[in-house]
């Protein structure tokens, strides 16, 4: 009888009640309490009454508006942003914005507008970027013009549109971006871009347009900040159009689906009549260079001829002596050397990603490129068993290398000597080679951020990160450690200077109490995506306010002696472990509520256990793990019964003995 | 009342298919020389139109394609995945970059949001034999912040 009893005692001591509150389902997605929201698909015919007059931002996208006028949107007066893209939008009528001071962009795409009131863009005080993509527009005296004076924006791609000529009195004072992308604009004329003129520095988009012809001296003394005419099949045309104007950034790439000739290397003398600081000749057919090819480029700044189709540069090119910036991404070299480096020893900017061919490095193929600042060398195919000094001879200026996406590269002691002024280097999945105790990145004095994800080091070599005094930012994801452990002695111990570590998907199981004791400035620590339990965070009890990602591990349980450390930090993220929530784990619980305002991603953070609570988000669990009321009459029962017994054992006991007197 | 059934009406036919439940029709891309491909979008949201040319067992370089589709994200970025599964079990998954910033491949890069996007032209795919058999291909068009622009499920049969 009494065990019995106290089974259901215990049973009603620790018996739990769970709370969990279920939040009502709105239609739209609320992005920032009574500002921002999504309506994005929810084929809605007008603004549902759930949006709080205070919303500022509306997407609202894709849903049934056929026709707009002034009670659509009155109640939402602190709009300032309103994206309205294919809704079905036939007819915006008079004073359809009166109520929207603040209206600052408006997104009319994909709608098949009949008719735009005189007075429907009036009410917003400054209204500075209008979207008409793709609605059906042929002249640009369809847009209501009263309300503009503050325009910035106007994109006018994928309609009818033949002329950019702007319709009289157009204010275009404030205007900075003009975008006529895949229209049917065929012709420049000088009173076309005079009506630009009064715009300064702006962008003119004209991609995607077929350019025949350009009257002579139409762009004479203009000065644009950039102009795009992608795809367009003869750039002849372009160049002498564009005789004595001044453009900051020329686009004149073309593309895989145009039908594109060898370029005829006669059209760029019409650049000696212009100036030009940035020039984009994407995937045109760069064949037969000849060291003349760029004799009118000598203004240029920065040139890009990526993906096209080049196996060498000539050498003694005339013409980008003084070029500061060059991308030959994507193109055909299978030595480094072939480009010829010595054509451009200004050079501070060189990218050589996506080669197409296995990229042999050479020797010393770069090293009259004395002022080189960045080296872009990823998604090359390099590999090399002795890496980099004789590849990277007399580059003592440059400051970043990405060698990231490569093959194996064998890395020995200071393998970047000739590279001392480095500050950011990346070989994210890039395998290294390096042979036991040495130390590849040794007297690198400078360098702040070093990617080493993905790499397959060998973390047991004690030295591979000696020598780097000033590291700040080092990404290890993806690495694995003997045992998937972090030892005490272990080569982070030499980054006195470290703030961001990134240890994620790195296999590890624990981390040694003392594996980070003389990291000691770190403020960003992320051991997400592996196994560790709840015994690793002892190893950062010697760091506050920083931010902590822990997510997908196993942490079950965290003890009470632990939490001072969790309440030591800015932010922590625990979001995919195996938590607890029975009150073997009430602490962290209780902490947990009490600390929502460190916590990242707790949206997605959910109890594993007991199984009646799986998937239930943690702070959505209330716990009570004290004597509840059933636990206390059960309790007095249980004394009660007790008692009762006791007496009977005494009383029986008192007896049997006078019995045997 | 009258204006609520109204509006319930307007609601049904234009809400997006996944309340109805059904999946969209299965489509032939191209049914000749010995090959068959069949698709079907498995974007909630939508259908897609898509049509091969020169549909053969021996896949030539530079496939021309016709592709509909409208667009439910900007495409400034645009990243193409594929998954080839035979018999259950996976033989290839790749990545492919067909717009990037630095990179804008195909004239409709850049495109935006809501515009509908007809293309017909090259895919610059490698040229290759189809060996006998049934496969599964997985094609899924997403752009920088990984939303779905396209999502196609196809079967591929080579007789």
């Amino acid at each position: 009888m009494a065990p019995a009893i106290s089974c259901v005692f215990l049973v009603a001591l620790f018996s739990t009640s769970c709370e969990a509150i279920a939040s009502s389902d709105q239609m739209c997605i609320e992005k920032e309490t009574n500002k921002t929201y999504n309506c994005e698909n929810l084929g809605l015919g007008e603004i549902p009454g759930t949006l709080p007059n205070s919303t500022e931002c509306l997407e609202f996208s894709f849903n049934f508006l056929p026709t707009i006028q002034n009670t659509t949107f009155s109640r939402l007066v602190n709009l300032t942003f309103l994206d309205l893209t294919r809704c079905q939008i036939y007819w915006i009528h008079e004073d359809t914005f009166q109520s929207q001071h603040q209206l600052d962009t408006l997104v009319l795409t994909a709608n098949p507008l009949i008719f735009m009131a005189e007075t429907s863009l009036n009410g917003p005080k400054s209204l500075k970027h209008l979207f008409f993509i793709q609605t059906g527009m042929s002249s640009l005296d369809f847009i209501p013009m009263h309300n503009l004076k503050n325009l910035e924006s106007l994109h006018l791609g994928s309609n009818h549109i033949s002329s950019i000529k702007l319709p009289k009195d157009f204010p275009t004072e404030k205007l900075k971006v003009l975008d006529f992308q895949n229209n049917a604009i065929h012709y420049l004329s000088k009173e076309d871009v005079g009506s630009l003129q009064q715009a300064t520095n702006l962008s003119l988009n004209l991609k995607g347009n077929d350019i025949t012809r350009i009257e002579l001296g139409a762009f004479k003394s203009t000065i644009f900040q950039s102009l795009d005419f992608g795809g367009t099949l003869d750039l002849l045309v372009i160049f002498k159009g564009l005789q004595n104007s001044t453009v900051q950034s020329l686009w004149l790439g073309t593309f895989e689906d145009i039908n594109d000739e060898d370029i005829n290397f006669s059209v760029f003398d019409g650049l000696c009549e212009m100036s030009v600081e940035s020039m984009y000749l994407q995937k045109h057919h760069f064949f037969n260079i000849s060291s003349n090819t760029f004799h009118c480029f000598t203004s240029l700044q920065e040139l890009d001829l990526t993906a096209t189709h080049l196996k060498e540069l000539p050498s003694g090119i005339v013409g980008l002596k003084s070029l500061k910036k060059l991308v030959l991404s994507a193109n055909k070299f299978s030595n480094l050397c072939q480009i010829n480096a010595a054509n451009f020893p200004s050079l501070t900017h060189l990218y050589i990603k996506g080669n197409t061919k296995r990229l042999d490095l050479g020797t010393g193929c770069l090293e009259n490129l004395e002022n080189l600042h960045l080296l872009d060398l990823s998604h090359d195919d390099i590999e090399t068993s002795d890496c980099c000094n004789l590849q990277l001879k007399n580059l003592s200026h440059l400051q970043s290398l990405n060698l990231s996406y490569n093959e194996p590269l064998g890395l020995k002691t200071e393998a970047f000597q000739e590279c001392p002024q480095l500050e950011l280097l990346d070989l994210a999945f890039t395998r290294l080679r390096v042979n036991t105790a040495q130390s590849p990145f040794q007297n690198l004095h400078l360098l702040k951020v070093l990617n080493l994800s993905h790499c397959l080091l060998d973390t047991s070599n004690q030295h591979i990160l000696d020598g780097l005094p000033v590291l700040q930012h080092l990404n290890l994801q993806g690495n694995n450690f003997p045992n998937g452990n972090i030892q005490k002695t272990n080569p982070l111990q030499t980054l006195e200077s470290l703030e961001i570590l990134i240890l994620s998907f790195c296999d590890l199981s624990s981390i040694d109490q003392q594996a980070f004791i003389s990291l000691k400035i770190m403020n960003h620590v992320d051991l997400s995506h592996n196994r560790l339990t709840s015994s690793s965070i002892e190893a950062l009890s010697h760091l506050k306010g920083i931010y902590l990602n822990l997510a997908a591990n196993h942490i079950g349980i965290i003890p009470s002696g632990l939490l001072p450390i969790l309440s030591q930090q800015r932010t922590i993220n625990l979001r995919g472990n195996p938590l607890d929530c029975t009150c073997s784990n009430i602490y962290f619980l209780e902490w947990y509520k009490e600390n929502m305002q460190k916590l990242e991603d707790t949206e997605n953070t959910f109890c594993a256990n007991p199984p009646l609570l799986r998937g239930v988000k943690l702070s959505d669990v209330t716990l009570s793990c004290s004597i509840t009321a059933v636990g206390i009459f059960f309790l007095i029962v249980f004394l009660l019964l007790f008692t009762v017994v006791l007496i009977f054992a005494v009383k029986y006991f008192l007896r049997w003995k006078y019995q045997h007197i | 009342m009258n204006s609520v059934a109204a509006a319930l009406l307007v609601w049904i036919l234009t809400s997006p298919s996944s309340d109805r439940g059904d999946a969209w029709p299965t489509h032939m891309a191209c049914s000749s020389g010995g090959l068959e491909v069949l698709y079907q979008s498995c974007d909630p949201l939508q259908d897609f139109g898509l049509s091969i040319d020169q549909c053969s067992k021996q896949i030539p370089q530079q496939l021309n394609i016709r592709f509909g589709i409208i667009l439910r994200e900007d495409i400034r970025e645009l990243f193409l995945d594929i998954a080839l599964i035979s018999r259950g079990s996976s033989i290839l998954n790749f990545s492919y970059p067909i717009c990037e910033e630095d990179l804008p491949k195909f004239s409709f890069c850049g495109r935006r949001k809501g515009e509908q996007i007809y293309y017909a032209g090259p895919v610059n795919n490698l040229g290759f034999d189809v060996p006998q058999g049934e496969y599964q291909v997985l094609l899924e068009l997403y752009n920088e912040n990984r939303a779905t622009v396209a999502c196609a499920n196809a079967t591929v049969i080579s007789f």
